[in-house]
């Protein structure tokens, strides 16, 4: 990996390409073993993985649409990476395809007997079909593309010296884009994960979904920074100011996740409603109290407190390791979210839990690189961008 | 500066117009500032005071009459045991919500916007959860048993049921009025000090000198203050979200639909803060008119505003759509019912004030035109504060006037002594407001002369 | 000239920037006991100066901590030992119900520390200081911006302190007497 600190380009991105691809097309190949060998497991593993990586880059949706609105300008420098990783959301409809096909394993509202024999459920049949699941995600993901292609392109103009015009785009798209943002996201996560209990309701689970993703996105971002400065690349524009803001945000966005987590569960707790606690008491039994407390210590308590002090957001390999630890920690959340009902009497880890991860990751990586290398590497032709790359933490 | 590969001329288009209008110099913004302070009391200030005053002793004659008669003489029934009381005090606790915000939330994002609207909206603040404190407090009938609430050891040896939301509560809403009189006392030693050094009278300048504590503004000592209004600001910001949210679970934790619902802390925290936008939009629009603050109050920091009014009010909007949706998704005949019940039954005139005051009509602010102009804000935000009263009517009443037994179902009407009750809590409100405005400094010069362009070390070097 | 005891000198900067140059020639002096004045903190001002970070933070923070404990502690003893009684079926040590007064009370008392902590360290209420003999120094908190040197420096001398001040550009160089 080279860095061109002229034109702001990376160069040389090969090796690191063809390392992603390797890995995402082994990583898939093994997991389709799965669905040979153990068929629910498989659909499962794959959803997991699925949401995993596509929650970060709803996430990196989120802030460069919350960036263009706000005029945020620290975050300049880092906005081709988010924006990269936005890129990358469209590909990943394609990855649901398998979600698509697997649906009836996944979904139990999919099975018309069960349906048909339950009178809350008959009731939902309108919203809870296999048609307009499908078509409700194809919706989600064009808006998605629409919205992320057009920033990105503006971005991209903007490289060649900016005109007004292209903020006034951005900040166009951006405002009605976050609404859509919202909405979209929200009932994705109702369609994607809440509706794996079809009785099951929660007001509140598209925030929950949509924070966890978002730290997900900052830790994410972190680690491919460090990753490219460790190589030399990059660490004249990004500085030890720009990982102290990024910790600094996903600090918050920590106690915002939890903030969600902790206002759905003590609702629900103290409520007692038999239709609402069921989600709570799967994830109470056999093992399943481990794997809930390390989501409560390991994605809220641990990064809480580790993120408190100044000094621990400008370390760079205190934050590296950190960083690592809350994205294993928030596939132990979405593992939290989506395994509990395959696996109702206690925890089993599965091999095809790991090969989806590094299948969809390797893949997701390897597009990422690939996006990352064709233009500059940071907005370059941005107006904030020199004023970015001075800013300074007091 | 003179760096840069790209300071062509694009990076002049984007250059936002300063922050404080005119040209002001540091003397000057002292001037103005203490000058309201030093001069004469406006007449429009005497009418305004007197008219508030009266109105805050209707509430403390309502008050009276409430502790002589009981709770009784309010339009609350048999369904309907929360009435105005509780409405109110959530009302005026979100409004409290905007000014820990501006203080404490835009501080820690860095928005140099907001050192012209902090001072006051922290005040308002203070105010408002002193109005809150007044509900909860009347309500609870027999106000003499009110220190049962807190945990002090008594021959009874009982102690208060930690388990119980209306506790968390006076624990909560406490701690915030406390915190919030610390913040704001914190800020205003700086702007003290300034008072005591230009105080010609020696009562002022006692008194002044008192407050400020010998504030000399010295590096050593600004050092530790900084860190100390940024931990404080730190210490704010969880508060804020969480009082809104312990007010909430009073309704959340129960399992009356409507309002057992898990987004309800995150939505009553947004509406908070909307509901208390609004309400500093109202004062600032006020106070820039009568005091002559149009180079202080720019148009850009009303704009800034309305574009949070915007925002949170879309936050609203959202969790509305959440509660309607889910209402349905749960198919749970109870909640499916109460909300088709909120917005087309006894209730429904309500629920649409509601709805266009809270969802509707801030949509206008995608407008510049109406963003930028001041009496269609100033209208703009008079409809967002009914709205977000008519939020907090709806939430309580709704649900509880129509339950699960229909036999039982009534109607709400209130009587005389809530609307005293609640026309009063303004007149305290505001009369709270004009006696700050009168005797402190209503924004902070300290923070101003702060973001002003002259304050930063490389000014000068630019423009030699 | 009023006589009296000297206990300090205060010079005027015009600017900020002037005084962020001051300090820093300051800092490279021998003198310890100076400080420099202004109406607003001035970004950059302690790394001019050579000031070390406040040190507050350290004192609010083991508060903050304990208090969540003693929080949970409290309410937890109070609703199981002093006090036990079921309510709404739920368990007499309801944790999940406890976090919302001990997170206040936390709050309570960490904003209590960062406020008269930061007084604590910064010696006030102090009504009695040798930079108010000065009647110009009262502009400090308008548009004024002042070094000020403590007689009680050990390398304090009448004159050459005079002389250093208007080496580095001080004006309206004036010794702080006691006048009452």
């Amino acid at each position: 990996m080279k860095f061109d600190a002229a034109a702001f380009k990376l160069t040389d991105l090969n090796s690191v390409q063809v390392r992603s691809l390797g890995i995402g097309v082994l990583g898939l190949l093994l997991t389709v073993v799965g669905y040979f060998t153990k068929t629910e497991q498989f659909f499962f593993s794959y959803l997991t993985a699925y949401l995993f990586w596509v929650s970060i880059a709803l996430g990196a949706l989120f802030l460069v649409l919350l960036f263009h609105l706000t005029g945020t300008v620290w975050g300049v420098t880092l906005r081709r990476i988010l924006e990269t990783l936005m890129k990358v959301l469209p590909y990943m409809a394609i990855f649901f395809i398998p979600v698509l096909l697997g649906a009836h394993h996944l979904y139990e509202w999919s099975h018309v007997d069960v349906v048909a024999a339950d009178p809350i459920l008959s009731k939902k049949t309108s919203y809870l079909n296999i048609t307009f699941f499908a078509i409700r995600t194809a919706f989600y993901f064009t808006v998605w593309y629409l919205i992320a292609a057009k920033l990105y392109k503006t971005s991209l103009a903007m490289d060649g010296g900016a005109k007004p015009e292209h903020i006034k785009t951005l900040k166009k798209v951006s405002a009605p884009g976050m609404i859509i943002f919202a909405l979209t996201t929200t009932f994705a996560s109702f369609d994607w994960i809440m509706s794996l209990y079809p009785h099951w309701y929660s007001t509140i689970f598209g925030l929950y979904f949509f924070s966890g993703g978002l730290v997900g996105t900052l830790t994410l971002v972190i680690v491919i920074g460090l990753y490219m400065n460790k190589r030399g690349a990059m660490d004249s524009v990004i500085t030890v100011e720009h990982y102290h803001d990024l910790a600094k945000f996903t600090f918050g966005f920590i106690i915002f996740w939890g903030y969600m987590g902790f206002s759905q569960y003590l609702l629900i707790w103290y409520a007692n409603i038999p239709e609402e606690t069921i989600f709570y008491l799967d994830r109470w039994r056999g093992t399943w109290p481990i794997i809930t407390m390390t989501v409560v210590l390991g994605h809220f308590l641990i990064p809480f407190v580790g993120l408190l002090s100044r000094n621990s957001k400008r370390n760079y390999t205190y934050l590296k390791y950190m960083s690592i630890f809350i994205l294993i920690m928030h596939w132990v959340d979405i593992f939290w979210l989506v395994i509990p009902v395959l696996h109702t009497s206690g925890v089993r880890f599965c091999i095809f839990d790991f090969t989806a991860m590094a299948g969809i990751g390797g893949i997701f990586m390897w597009l990422f690189w690939k996006q990352l290398g064709k233009h500059a590497a940071v907005p370059m032709g941005d107006p904030k961008f020199e004023e970015s790359l001075k800013h300074h933490n007091p | 500066m003179s760096v840069s590969v790209q300071e062509t001329a694009a990076t002049t288009v984007f250059e936002e117009p300063p922050l404080i209008g005119g040209k002001p110099t540091f003397s000057s913004i002292t001037e103005k500032i203490s000058g309201i302070v030093e001069g004469k009391t406006k007449k429009a200030w005497f009418v305004l005071f007197g008219l508030a005053s009266s109105l805050a002793l209707i509430l403390f004659g309502s008050i009276g009459f409430l502790f002589y008669e009981g709770i009784g003489i309010w339009g609350i029934n048999n369904p309907v045991g929360w009435g105005w009381a509780i409405v109110n005090f959530v009302f005026w606790v979100g409004i409290g919500h905007a000014g820990t915000l501006i203080s404490a939330v835009l501080f820690i994002f860095r928005q140099k916007w907001r050192t012209s609207i902090n001072r006051f909206a922290e005040a308002m603040t203070l105010f408002a959860v002193i109005c809150a404190l007044v509900f909860p407090g009347i309500h609870v009938g027999r106000v003499w048993m009110a220190y049962f609430m807190f945990p002090i050891p008594n021959q009874m040896q009982m102690w208060p049921n930690f388990r119980s939301p209306l506790l968390w509560d006076v624990f909560a809403v406490g701690t915030y009025f406390t915190v919030s009189l610390m913040f704001w006392y914190t800020g205003l030693i700086p702007d003290l000090a300034t008072l005591r050094d230009r105080a010609k009278a020696r009562f002022r300048k006692i008194m002044f000198g008192i407050f400020s504590l010998g504030w000399r503004g010295g590096n050593k000592q600004w050092k530790n203050y900084e860190l100390a209004y940024l931990l404080l600001a730190g210490l704010s910001t969880p508060l804020v979200l969480s009082v809104h949210s312990v007010v909430s679970t009073d309704f959340a934790t129960s399992v009356i639909p409507g309002w057992h619902s898990t987004i309800f802390p995150p939505y009553f925290v947004a509406g908070a803060i909307f509901s208390g936008f609004a309400m500093v939009l109202t004062l600032a629009i006020i106070a820039r008119k009568i005091y002559g603050l149009e180079h202080i109050l720019t148009i850009r920091h009303f704009e800034k505003m309305n574009m949070v009014i915007m925002v949170t009010g879309m936050m609203v909007g959202y969790a509305y759509s959440m509660e309607f949706f889910i209402a349905w998704y749960s198919g749970n005949e109870y909640e499916t019912f109460t909300f088709l019940n909120r917005a087309f039954g006894q209730y429904a005139w309500a629920y649409w004030i509601m709805i266009s005051c809270n969802v509707l009509i801030p949509q206008l602010f995608w407008f510049k035109k109406i963003r930028t102009n001041i009496p269609a804000m100033f209208i703009i935000s008079i409809f967002v504060n009914i709205g977000m009263w008519f939020e907090r009517f709806v939430i309580t009443v709704t649900s509880l006037a129509n339950d699960f037994l229909p036999s039982s179902w009534d109607y709400f009407s209130p009587t005389i002594f809530d609307i005293s009750m609640l026309v009063g809590s303004f007149g305290l409100f505001f009369s709270l407001f004009l006696l700050f405005i009168r005797f402190l400094p209503m924004v902070s010069m300290a923070e101003i002369k702060g973001v002003l362009p002259q304050a930063d070390p490389h000014y000068y070097k630019k423009h030699e | 000239m009023k006589s009296g005891k000297i206990e300090g000198v205060i010079a005027e900067f015009e600017n900020p920037a002037a005084l962020i140059d001051a300090a820093e020639k300051m800092r490279d002096s021998e003198y310890t006991r100076f400080d420099c004045h202004s109406p607003f903190p001035i970004h950059g001002m302690d790394k001019a100066m050579g000031e070390k970070r406040s040190v507050l933070g350290w004192i609010v923070a083991p508060v903050a901590f304990l208090m969540v404990l003693v929080g949970f502690l409290f309410e937890g003893w109070t609703s199981t030992i002093a006090y036990p009684l079921v309510i709404s079926g739920k368990p007499l040590f309801s944790y999940q119900a406890y976090g919302a007064v001990a997170f206040a009370l936390m709050v309570l008392t960490s904003a209590g520390t960062a406020l008269f902590g930061m007084l604590a360290l910064n010696k006030l209420p102090r009504f009695h200081h040798p930079v108010f003999y000065s009647d110009r120094f009262a502009k400090v908190t308008d548009d004024a911006f002042f070094v000020s040197i403590e007689a009680k420096d050990a390398k304090f001398d009448e004159k050459e302190t005079v002389e250093f001040l208007k080496s580095i550009g001080g004006r309206e160089i004036e010794l702080l007497i006691a006048d009452d």
